[in-house]
Order: C-alpha cells, then sequence, then structure tokens
C-alpha cells in the first residue's frame, strides 16, 4: 500500500474595511500588515516548525515522502512576512522526495470563470513554481479540492498526469477510495483522499470526547496497515499541525513518530502523488457536477451556497471583462485578489450545525454581512477603476 | 412585582419587560401582583393582578399621580416616588414568595416589604442612571439605584454589558448578577413581502442617549445617492427642536420625515415600509425596539455596546461615534439587495428564536435558587 502525505499551504489577501463611503478614494482594498501580521503568527505555531520537522523526517528516513501545494497568495506573502518560510520549503523540494502540485495561483474558483482564465491563473502558478523550485508538477488540483470531469479535461490539455479529488462515496459509490482510478480525460489518473483517515488526524486528534483518543503514531499506522487497497491518500492542510491542532497537543510529536512507526508496518510505503500515479488502475471515475473536500455535502455550497454569495460571484465574474479591456497590471491584481475563494468562504450564512464552526473559525470577518458587503464595495471601486482607465473605442474611419 | 409604567402606558423597555415578564409568569401557573402608583386600565393577563395605591384606597397617591407622571427633578414627583415607596413597604400581601423590584423607583419599599415578609428580594435593571444622565446623576434617583443594588439578594441585568456597568460602577458582587435578555412576542402577521420599503428608520425617545443626532448625520452624507429614500424619525423627546433644525442645516430637511411619537399600528406600518433600522444609541443597556424590528424582517444596524448586539448575530454592529459607518452600513443596505434579505431573513430567525416564554423561566430559576439557598 502506497501511502501519501499531501499537505496543503495557503493564505489569502484578507480585506481591510473597505466602507461604501471610502469608493472612489483610492483607499486600498487589502490590509497588508494585518495579512503579514496573520502570516507571521502562523508561520511561528505551524510552517516553520512543522516544516523542521519535515525537514528532520526527509534527512533521517530515506524512505519518507510528502507532497505539497502552495498557493501563489501564499508565497507572495511568505516573501514578505517569513522569506525563511520560502528557503525551508525550497530545502524539503531540494531532497527531491517531496513534490509539488500545482493549482491556481489565486487559489481561486477560476474553473467557473469563462477561458482563459483557469489556464492562465494555472500557467502563473507553473511560472512561479519553477523560478522558486526549479519544478514542473505532474499533478494539479482544483482550490478546495474541487473535482468534475470538465476538470479532468482542463489537467490533461495542459499535460498533467494526474488530479486530486475528495473520496467521497457521494461520487465513488460502493467503491472504495484506496484506488488509482482513470479519469473521463486520456492519460490522466485521480488519487483520491480518504477522508476519514485523513480526518482523523485534521479534526479529531484533539478531540477529548473520541473514543480514539489520544491518537498514537503507532495506533494510526496499524489502522493505515489494516486499510485494504492500493493508494491511501492522507490529505490535510498543512496548518493541521501546530494551528489548528496547537503543537501543545502533541500533533508535532505525532507527526515526527509517523514514518517510524509506519516503517514497522511491511505492507506500508511512502510515496509522493507522482510516485503513486504508477499502478494498475481500479476502473473510470466520473464526476459531472464539481465536488470540493469541504462541508458535509462536498458541493460548492460553502462558497456559493447563498445569495450573497452567488451575486459576489456573479459580479466579480463579469468585472473580468472590464479588467480584460483595461488590461493594467494594478487592475488584474486587485481583482484576481479578490477571486481567491476565501472571500466567498467568508460570506457563508451560519446554522446550527458543525460546519458553520468551521466556516466561523477560518472567517476574518464577525459575520457573512460585514464580509458580503466589504467585498462588493471592494468590487465596485474596482470596477469604477476599470471604467477610468478603458480607453475609449476610436471611432469607425 | 414591584414596576412603575406598565403597557399601555408606557414609554419604554422597562414596560414591555415587566408586562411580557408578568404575563408568562402567570402563563407558567405563578400569581403575580404587580403593583404601580397609577391606577390605570392595563392591559391584564390571567395570573396578574394590579394593586396601586388608588385600588388599595390609599387617596393621597392616587391624587398625585391624578396629575399624570410629574417631571422627574420636580418636588412633586419625590413626593410621588416616596409615597409609592412607604404605601409598598406597609402593604400586606399575604403568601408572596418573592419580591421583585425593577429600575429604582421601588428599590426601598421593596426591600422592606420583602424583609417584614421574610422573603427574597430581586432586582432588575433595565439602565442605570449614569448612564441615562450620559454620566451626571440626579442624585435622589442614583441614590435608590444603588440602595436597591445594595440589597437586592440577586440583581438581574437586561444584557452582559449593563451586568459588568453593575459591577464595575454600582460595586455590585459579581456572584450577585445574572442577564436575562429581552425578547419579542411572536408576530401576528406573516413575513414582509420581499420588496425592499423606502424608509431608513430611526424609532426611540429623542433624546441625546439615543443618538438621534448621529442618525441625520449620517443619513445627510448617503441622502445624495439614493434619492427615493426617506428618512424617518419616529418618537419624541428634548432633542426634537434640535433635530429638525439641524436636518435642515444639513440639507435634508425634505428628506427627513418626524413622525412624533407612534401607536402599535403606527409601528408596524412604519417597520413594513422600513429597508432599514437603525439604533445608533450611545446608550443602549438592550434596544429592545431593534429586536422587534429584526422581527419583522427589517435589516438592521446597531450600536456596538448595546445589549441587543449581545443575541443577535445578523446584524451590523458599529461604533456609536462612527458616523461613516453608520452612513457606509446604510447605504450597503440599500444598495445591495441579497445582503438586505439574507440578514433580514436571519435576523428575523435570530430574533424570534427565543421567547419571553424562555426568559420568564430564567426568572424563575433565580427566585428557585434563592428560595434554595434558604434566605
Amino acid at each position: 500500500m502506497k501511502l501519501v502525505l499531501y499537505l496543503h499551504l495557503h493564505q489569502p489577501w484578507r480585506l481591510a474595511r473597505f466602507r461604501y463611503l471610502d469608493l472612489g478614494s483610492g483607499k486600498p482594498y487589502f490590509d497588508i500588515p494585518r495579512n503579514l501580521e496573520i502570516f507571521r503568527g502562523i508561520a511561528e505555531r505551524s510552517y516553520r516548525p512543522t516544516l523542521d520537522r519535515l525537514l528532520r523526517l526527509l534527512a533521517e528516513d530515506p524512505e519518507f515522502r510528502v507532497s505539497l501545494s502552495i498557493t501563489g497568495t501564499f508565497l507572495e506573502q511568505a516573501a514578505l512576512a517569513a522569506p525563511d518560510v520560502v528557503e525551508r520549503l525550497r530545502a524539503a523540494v531540494d531532497t527531491r522526495r517531496v513534490a509539488i502540485v500545482a493549482e491556481t495561483y489565486f487559489h481561486s474558483l477560476a474553473f467557473l470563470l469563462p477561458p482563459p482564465e483557469l489556464e492562465e491563473e494555472v500557467t502563473a502558478h507553473l511560472r512561479r513554481l519553477r523560478e522558486l523550485f526549479g519544478v514542473r508538477p505532474a499533478v494539479l488540483r482544483m482550490t478546495e479540492l474541487v473535482y468534475s470531469d470538465e476538470i479532468a479535461q482542463f489537467a490533461s490539455q495542459l499535460g498533467f498526469r494526474g488530479v486530486l479529488a475528495e473520496g467521497w462515496e457521494g461520487a465513488l459509490g460502493p467503491r472504495s477510495p484506496n484506488y488509482l482510478y482513470e479519469s473521463a480525460a486520456p492519460g490522466v489518473r485521480v488519487l483520491l483522499r480518504n477522508y476519514r483517515l485523513s480526518d482523523d488526524v485534521a479534526f479529531r486528534f484533539s478531540a477529548r470526547d473520541w473514543s480514539e483518543y489520544p491518537l498514537t503514531a503507532e495506533k494510526y499506522a496499524r489502522w493505515l496497515a489494516s486499510t485494504p487497497g492500493d493508494v491511501l491518500g492522507l490529505f490535510l492542510d498543512f496548518e493541521t499541525f501546530g494551528e489548528h491542532h496547537p503543537a501543545s497537543t502533541g500533533i508535532l510529536d505525532f507527526l515526527s513518530a509517523l514514518p517510524r512507526a509506519v516503517r514497522s508496518e511491511p505492507t506500508l510505503r511512502w510515496a509522493t502523488v507522482e510516485e503513486a500515479l504508477q499502478g494498475p488502475l481500479a476502473g473510470g471515475f466520473h464526476v459531472a457536477e464539481p465536488m470540493s473536500w469541504a462541508d458535509e455535502r462536498r458541493d460548492l455550497g460553502a462558497w456559493l451556497g447563498n445569495d450573497m454569495q452567488r451575486s459576489a460571484f456573479d459580479a466579480a465574474k463579469k468585472l473580468g471583462t472590464l479588467v480584460r479591456l483595461a488590461d493594467e497590471p494594478s487592475l488584474w491584481t486587485d481583482w484576481r485578489r479578490l477571486l481567491t475563494s476565501d472571500h466567498f468562504y467568508y460570506m457563508y450564512v451560519s446554522g446550527k450545525d458543525s460546519d458553520t464552526e468551521v466556516h466561523r473559525y477560518f472567517s476574518s470577518y464577525s459575520n457573512p454581512y460585514d464580509a458580503y458587503a466589504n467585498y462588493m464595495n471592494a468590487l465596485n471601486d474596482l470596477r469604477r477603476r476599470c471604467l477610468a482607465a478603458i480607453p475609449p473605442t476610436e471611432p469607425d474611419g | 412585582m414591584v414596576g412603575w409604567e406598565y403597557p399601555p402606558f408606557h414609554t419604554g423597555g422597562l414596560g414591555v419587560h415587566c408586562q411580557e415578564l408578568s404575563r408568562e409568569l402567570g402563563r407558567l401557573g405563578h400569581h403575580v401582583i404587580f403593583l404601580t402608583p397609577f391606577d390605570l386600565p392595563y392591559d391584564g393577563a390571567p395570573g396578574v393582578e394590579f394593586l396601586s395605591p388608588g385600588r388599595a384606597g390609599n387617596d393621597e397617591i392616587a391624587r398625585i399621580s391624578a396629575y399624570g407622571v410629574p417631571e422627574f427633578h420636580r418636588a412633586a414627583f419625590q413626593t410621588l416616588v416616596e409615597a409609592y415607596n412607604d404605601w409598598v413597604g406597609r402593604l400586606e400581601v399575604p403568601g408572596a414568595n418573592v419580591v421583585h423590584v425593577h429600575d429604582w423607583f421601588g428599590t426601598e419599599g421593596g426591600a422592606r416589604l420583602a424583609r417584614r415578609l421574610r422573603v427574597p428580594f430581586v432586582m432588575t435593571m433595565h439602565s442605570t442612571e449614569l448612564d441615562r444622565s450620559l454620566g451626571q446623576p440626579h442624585v435622589p434617583i442614583f441614590e435608590r439605584e444603588r440602595f436597591g443594588i445594595r440589597r437586592a439578594d440577586a440583581l438581574i441585568a437586561v444584557s452582559r454589558h449593563l451586568a459588568e456597568q453593575l459591577v464595575r460602577r454600582y460595586g455590585a458582587a459579581r456572584d450577585k448578577v445574572h442577564v436575562v435578555y429581552n425578547a419579542v412576542r411572536p408576530a401576528d402577521e406573516p413575513p414582509r413581502p420581499a420588496r425592499r420599503g423606502d424608509l431608513v428608520l430611526f424609532l426611540g425617545r429623542l433624546t441625546a442617549m439615543k443618538g438621534p443626532d448621529t442618525f441625520l448625520r449620517a443619513a445627510a452624507r448617503i441622502a445624495d445617492d439614493f434619492p427615493e429614500i426617506r428618512f424617518a424619525i419616529a418618537g419624541e423627546g428634548p432633542e426634537y427642536p434640535h433635530l429638525v433644525r439641524l436636518s435642515a442645516e444639513l440639507g435634508i430637511g425634505d428628506r427627513v420625515l418626524f413622525f412624533g411619537k407612534v401607536s402599535e399600528e403606527e409601528r408596524a406600518a412604519l417597520l413594513r415600509d422600513a429597508a432599514v433600522y437603525v439604533l445608533p444609541s450611545v446608550v443602549e443597556p438592550f434596544g429592545i425596539s431593534a429586536l422587534e424590528a429584526m422581527a419583522a424582517g427589517v435589516p438592521t444596524i446597531v450600536s456596538k455596546t448595546s445589549g441587543v448586539a449581545e443575541v443577535i448575530d445578523a446584524t451590523f454592529q458599529v461604533d456609536f461615534w462612527d458616523i461613516d459607518e453608520f452612513a457606509s452600513r446604510i447605504a450597503e443596505l440599500l444598495e445591495y439587495p441579497p445582503l438586505r434579505e439574507e440578514m433580514g431573513e436571519h435576523g428575523r430567525t435570530e430574533a424570534t428564536n427565543e421567547s419571553w416564554a424562555d426568559r420568564a423561566r430564567e426568572t424563575v430559576e433565580i427566585y428557585r435558587e434563592l428560595l434554595r439557598g434558604g434566605r
């Protein structure tokens, strides 16, 4: 059984309060100092200590493998707030036992926008990865692990050999997520996330009321070894280590102890996402409607579930035409930073369910109404700037 | 229950709270004897009995109160308060288990009554004299308030914010202070239609504490952007002449409607026509009118320090001094229909989620705790 540990690194550019009365004022949309402060905090608690542990594991255990996806906005913030984090990432990639996964530079929902937006964003990400790490990933993931047949087609056109997706029974039916599947696009394979085993670490690790608490590396490795299949996808948010679960819960020690525990299970073998693409196929994996790794329903409801979210996304989508016409670097950057999916996530309206708690935890606003109003103001301001920048059409003749 | 005002003869949240609490206590099977200095035709309810010096045969108070409620600082008012407390203190109410006073009016009489009956003495604070006077309290009122807070076996505040003040500014013992919020009565009317009204509404007494001035200044900043919108002020009070002058000075005289004091029906009609409700109070221990607006499905903007902000999530909360922010929030609600609809819908759900019956049960729990404590 191949064991694929894949960790996702992302930070959005959060907006400053941009009031209705700020429209046309020239005030910047994004609160750079606050974003960098947040980044430094998480770097201290999670990025730095976790990368140090991973580097040590890579040095100690020649079998250990890990895969990472790192958004463009994360890399921008890291360069400004904690350049040493980029250095650690480079050192990890240099071991050649760390694979990088490609995605949209801005962690956006560009797959819902008219072409060529998606291709431009993925290409921009690939360019950045080549500059920084000297690699060209073979595996693509969409924001929030969104997957559909269409996305597999797109991946195929851009020369990717694999795509990541949620191993959800809504799409799998009775089949197991622990195998390699063939996508709807020729030459593109699908690696699935085993969400139960992934969430044991991501969500349940520090839950004292969990019947399996405390989770030790040995116990976890036994579970992994006793799981039938060819490939086990443990796909986690990088911040699981040190941020969602603080170091005091023992999560970092759990990570450090995991390779040794895995070594004592003879059936388990680490693999990067790229190495995991080799092997027998268990059949076709077809998904007509986009599905994600978020919330109980795994649809796009987390970002486009209510009228505020949909109207905000539609407005951003429409604005794309003007941005393209105006074609100025500052307008492009602001627009694309506004496409980052987190902005729509913040507009999710709570119910009394477990998803709500998760949304709240990740929100930078006190409520979804603040998030929406603020976003719309910024977007409307950007529209004004685009209209002002578009050159008047030449009269015919 | 040692009270003062009671609907329909009331000016604020105190009267509403007393009525709803008494009515729900009655419904839960308790017997409420509601004391007030005035012999008026109140809205009765099963289990609620009114007792006033007039009805009890105390001619002197009946004569004073017959002239209506005098201004708080007048000597006649002080005479009325003293006579009321004196009457309460001497009252015979066999079988009473708890004496519960509301605000400062009857603290002295209530405390004496409770001591004589050997029952717990509970006090609910709906607002404080320090807040109402913006820091310059009328001493006799302040003294009665402090007396009640000192003597009460349990203190109830209508918000956490107010509870904190009782501890910090009045020296109340923290373990005596409880929070019981206000609520709204479920609406008889069906949910409002989705269309946007064309009023931005301020509803409350026209005093500096309620921030009507902020409302007008915020309105002036955005009035030109929304020519179809009118800004409505419903309520009466000492600030009225100033507000009329101010709206003219701000150049929005033709955009502001002053409705004066409104009846229940007029209030409901205003809420039906409202696109946005604004509660810009400098000080607002609770803000029951905002909760009523939310229950009617009107998106609402409230001061951060208001008690209602503690219980409702689907609302914009603004620092009371931040006129630009109030203006922006009003404009955002007018400008973005999905925002108005989502906030209106979820505000209604939240506002009606907990009822007066829940509040009455919480109050009874406080009584029970005291009675168990074997005072």
